[in-house]
């Protein structure tokens, strides 16, 4: 990444930006590192005027409370399956519905395209029902599976696949094209290799999204030994009949979302990189 | 549309693009279109669950539709939901644009910004949500500490005012969504051709004409694909709104799915949800197809 | 290359996946499915839903039963109960506990308790899974209040004939206290059985009335004069004297219609909005702010800080429920005072119940229903549901429950526990109508309306009136 002078902030006062961006970075986050050093003060502590951050003392006796309110060990597990399943599956079937879309030319091609797409455009409310029913005649309810079979086919997915696979350089496709290759040669010599990045930039997003998803799996699922994360977390934030419980409210949204984090962390570097040659130009 | 054409030679009608295809149709059949076909079959009939004589469904034709433009309430909610799809969509994407050419720079610790910028995407909107709902707080809330700091001295009741209720849920929205932009323009900064630069910068060109006439206009295409996103998305995430404001107060929050959900699971009146159903599908099928065909059309 | 392998590797995890999710579960789930969907499965499944057993054998299972051997007892059955959890207490473990005893007292029943989430996702879960064509639970705690919805949807069944069989079912209803069992009854029926309840009441911090030399409030004027006596400004911050959240505001409302001499419901047809006295509790909520100063203007969105507000002492009275009590003990350093709203007139009160009842649903099959039955008896025995009132802060339901001795102890323990308890004996019925979230909706609508100063409280009443009829009229002929 070289500091080419295309950026407009790179020639005018560069340290005032540098102080800007951190700035802006800093106020970014501090709603999460808000809600992480209020997860560590003592519940009997309440927030007042002035006194937002941290209480007398550091405690984990949020955290230990959080878990013992619902099995988040099972609900790991099975988010973790449920995430890994539909992402393996989607990326077969967004990679074969992508290149589809990206090399050939087929009658119906952009009816069939706007089909899929349709898959983005329907709120999960409407779906909830039917879906139900269609789940409970295919013998799957309250699995995993259940949960994860929805999501299989993947528009977002293809849409991004397919943006993926058109930047190829026609050049490069035409060579594979004159050597000879079968549409299976293509895709994973000639499509596929400059486009894992994209394919690894639609596994983050999809995987945040089903770490993430709440209403279809509480629905589909009646037992802990298929719930999600989610579920356990909305034991928490629906309390209607009491007030709110900062501390353990932020403890338990942190207990859920920090795999993702700590990988995202680690991984930092190697998604955003992957990112930066999507293909979208 | 593409630009790549080829068929498998000596065929006329390809049949491996169809089978290409085939896994994601079926699920997306199944899972998808199937329910959206039943919820516009259903929108032309009258069936109202929690009222005996309704319960089975009688034919009306247009009758749920005309019921929905006449009701203040319906027409309140689309108003509500114009704005909200106006006020965070422009304001996400140049925030997202604004983050990109911030962090597009080789500096020591900028992955840490760009991690402070990107990282409200992996939590959960409900999570997202309850945060906020106490940085909204009025008095001691963080939001309204920084806003007085800054020496902001209005109204702080965000979730109570009805003039503010539909703003601060736009709010967390774009503080989630922005981050999410933000990486689509970083990867089409760092594909951007540099000879064409180097051009401009020859014929002395100011940084600000460099990037109105050069920079925007080469990330077209990733703007048309983030537009795309982030209009459905916006119609779609309203687990906030149920965390923040309830759709009030007095529906000044109330958008088109907010609503969609009161009538299907609420009222329990399954042809009018059916009707608004379809409203929402027609209303995102006609913006992302326009969106498509006008941006395939000018070939960069 | 990198990228065949990529695949390879894909396509491995894929099989490992699928495998992992097919055994990965704990206990052998005759549902969970592998690779291949479903369809050996499918007959099995929609057989056992759709038979309707007769009295005997085989025992009738719900969808992913966890049945114990088939070489039990005759009658066997296993029953779900949906439960929401709407406090920050180990429902599930007290509940488990409870079904632990039950099952021992009644080895031929399983209990499975599910949880999903606040009453709201319950609802929907239960809705979403009849209309799918599944099997509803055989019992659930839903609001008290959505008794005119679950019948209209024919989801639920009366419970008179269970009520008739027992050894002295009269005595056990009217054991009940009569607040809660006000929503229980239509049509001459009992449809349900007081569970999880509680009540709005006032809490104050007693050592900031005693400072500024004050008596708890007694009406509605020295209730507005106490509030604003104690708001204090602090340089540019105001420490109101009184917190009274409305942004769901009908629940925390209607005991100031009920002290002002009207509730806002009569009966499952018949709202109250356009009445003087109906009226005049939303001027008298205006007027705390406007006239006396003594609360935030308009709308507040204060719920879920109401509790830690006054804990922390930035108020000196907040209206909330019962269910804050024992997070408001943990949190406040002073001494918490518990009392029902003042009326208008000298020397009245006034609250409103609320809280979730325990239904039996009509689509689960005879001998799950009254298994469920048995259930709900069990429950509700004094013992256990004075530890569960003790464990959970809701209110005792019953008067024999508030007479044993670990209730009587704890009532002497915690004396705002027994106000909240006396608080009961003002309350009114809770508003549940015909098409209740319409109406409830309409009301929310123009009440708040009428705080924000968009409509004054006499058109607000009126217009609400007029539209909630509307509403109700399809419902009430």
């Amino acid at each position: 990444m070289d500091n080419r002078p295309k950026n407009i902030f790179a020639r005018a006062g560069t340290w005032l930006m540098n102080l800007l961006t951190f700035v802006i970075a800093a106020i970014w986050a501090v709603p999460v590192i808000w809600a992480l050093v209020a997860s560590f003060r003592p519940a009997s502590e309440p927030m007042s005027r002035g006194n937002v951050w941290f209480g007398t003392h550091l405690t984990f006796e949020n955290y230990e409370r959080a878990w013992s309110l619902a099995p988040f060990g099972q609900y790991y597990i099975n988010t973790i399956v449920v995430v890994l399943l539909v992402l393996s599956i989607q990326l077969i079937t967004i990679t074969l519905a992508g290149f589809a879309f990206a090399h050939f030319k087929f009658p119906g091609r952009d009816v069939l395209f706007f089909f899929i797409l349709l898959q983005m455009m329907i709120p999960t409310t409407a779906l909830l029902a039917p879906n139900f029913s269609t789940i409970r005649q295919l013998g799957l309810f309250d699995t995993r599976l259940a949960i994860a079979i929805p999501y299989f086919g993947s528009a977002f997915g293809m849409l991004l696949m397919r943006q993926a696979f058109l930047a190829i350089p026609n050049d490069l496709v035409d060579a594979g094209i004159i050597d000879g290759c079968s549409w299976w040669q293509l895709l994973f010599h000639i499509y596929i290799p400059p486009s894992v990045p994209a394919l690894v930039a639609f596994g983050l997003s999809s995987v945040a999204w089903h770490w993430n998803e709440f209403l279809w799996p509480l629905v589909i699922t009646n037992s802990d030994k298929s719930r999600p994360l989610t579920t356990g977390l909305v034991r928490f934030t629906q309390l209607g009949e009491i007030g709110a419980r900062w501390s353990l409210l932020t403890a338990a949204t942190l207990m859920v979302v920090a795999p993702l984090f700590i990988a995202f962390l680690i991984f930092q570097r190697r998604f955003i990189q992957s990112y930066l040659h999507t293909g979208l130009k | 549309m593409s630009t790549h054409q080829h068929n498998p030679p000596r065929r006329r009608i390809p049949v491996l693009p169809y089978l290409l295809i085939l896994p994601t149709i079926i699920f997306v059949a199944l899972f998808t279109a199937w329910p959206v076909t039943l919820s516009i079959y259903q929108s032309f009939f009258l069936q109202r669950l929690n009222i005996a004589k309704f319960r089975e469904p009688t034919f009306i034709g247009l009758g749920n539709y005309v019921e929905l433009f006449t009701d203040p309430s319906f027409l309140n909610t689309v108003s509500n939901t114009i704005m909200y799809v106006l006020g965070t969509i422009p304001v996400s994407i140049a925030i997202g644009f604004l983050f990109a050419m911030l962090v597009n720079r080789k500096l020591r610790g900028i992955g840490l910004a760009r991690l402070a910028f990107f990282h409200p995407m992996v939590l959960p909107m409900v999570s997202a949500a309850t945060i906020w709902l106490f940085l909204f707080t009025p008095n001691y809330g963080l939001f309204n500490t920084a806003l007085k700091f800054l020496g902001y001295s209005g109204p702080e009741n965000w979730a109570g005012n009805p003039d503010l209720a539909l703003i601060s849920v736009m709010i967390v929205a774009v503080w989630k969504n922005s981050g999410f932009y933000m990486i689509f323009y970083l990867a089409g900064l760092q594909n951007l051709p540099s000879d064409v630069y180097e051009a401009a910068a020859l014929d002395g060109a100011s940084a600000w004409q460099t990037l109105w006439a050069i920079t925007i206009p080469l990330l077209k295409r990733t703007t048309v694909f983030i537009v795309t996103v982030a209009f459905i998305d916006a119609f779609r995430t309203i687990d906030h709104i149920f965390v923040i404001t309830q759709g009030g107060p007095s529906d000044a929050s109330t958008v088109l799915l907010y609503k969609l959900w009161q009538v299907r699971f609420e009222y329990q009146n399954i042809g009018v949800a059916a009707a608004l159903t379809a409203i929402f599908v027609v209303v995102l099928l006609v913006f992302t197809v326009s969106n498509f065909v006008l941006s395939e059309r000018r070939k960069d | 290359m990198k990228n065949k392998s990529l695949y390879l590797l894909f396509s491995v995890l894929v099989c490992a996946l699928l495998i992992i999710s097919g055994c990965a579960q704990p206990t052998p789930e005759p549902t969970e499915k592998s690779a291949e969907p479903a369809a050996t499965e499918a007959p099995e499944m929609t057989e056992e839903v759709v038979e309707e057993v007769p009295a005997e054998e085989p025992p009738e299972e719900e969808v992913p039963a966890e049945e114990p051997p088939e070489e039990e007892v005759a009658e066997s059955v296993t029953i779900q109960v949906f439960y929401p959890v709407a406090v920050d207490a180990p429902i599930a473990d007290i509940l488990k506990g409870y079904i632990e005893d039950f099952q021992a007292e009644y080895p031929n029943i399983t209990v499975e308790p599910v949880f999903s989430g606040g009453y709201g996702d319950v609802h929907t879960t239960i809705q979403t899974t009849i209309e799918g064509g599944g099997d509803p639970p055989a019992l659930a705690v839903l609001l008290a209040t959505a008794l005119y919805d679950l019948i209209n949807v024919d989801y639920i069944v009366p419970l008179d004939d269970y009520v008739a069989s027992m050894e002295d079912g009269e005595a056990y209803l009217d054991d009940f206290l009569p607040a809660f069992l006000s929503n229980s009854t239509y049509d001459d029926q009992t449809w349900s059985i007081p569970f999880q309840r509680s009540a709005v009441v006032m809490y104050y911090n007693a050592d900031m009335f005693a400072d500024a030399g004050l008596e708890p409030p007694t009406s509605w004027q020295s209730w507005a004069e106490a509030a604003q006596a104690l708001t204090v400004t602090e340089g540019d911050t105001v420490n109101w004297g009184l917190h009274f959240s409305s942004d769901w505001p009908y629940w925390l409302f209607q005991p100031l219609a009920i002290g002002s001499g009207q509730n806002i419901i009569k009966d499952d047809c018949t709202v109250v909005f356009d009445d003087p006295a109906v009226i005049e509790a939303v001027q008298f909520y205006i007027d705390l702010s406007e006239t006396y100063g003594a609360m935030p203007p308009g709308v507040q969105a204060s719920w879920p800080t109401d509790p830690p507000d006054l804990a922390s002492g930035a108020t000196a009275m907040i209206a909330h429920s019962t269910g804050s009590l024992s997070g408001l003990l943990d949190q406040a350093d002073f001494e918490l005072g518990v009392m029902p709203y003042p009326g208008k007139e000298e020397g009245t009160y006034a609250s409103v119940p609320g809280g979730g009842n325990f239904y039996i649903f009509k689509g689960a099959p005879p001998e799950q229903r009254d298994a469920a039955w048995k259930f709900i008896e069990f429950v509700t025995q004094p013992e256990y549901a004075a530890d569960f009132s003790i464990n959970t802060g809701y209110i005792a339901s019953r008067k024999s429950v508030i007479e044993t001795d670990a209730m009587a102890s704890y009532l002497q323990e915690v004396p705002q526990a027994q106000a909240a308890l006396d608080a009961l004996q003002y309350a009114g019925a809770e508003l549940s109508s015909q098409n209740l979230a319409e109406v409830r909706n309409i009301f929310h609508n123009y009440l708040q309306q009428a705080f924000n100063g968009e409509m004054s409280a006499v058109e607000a009443m009126a217009a609400a009136q007029q539209e909630a009829d509307a509403a109700l009229e399809p419902f009430c002929q």
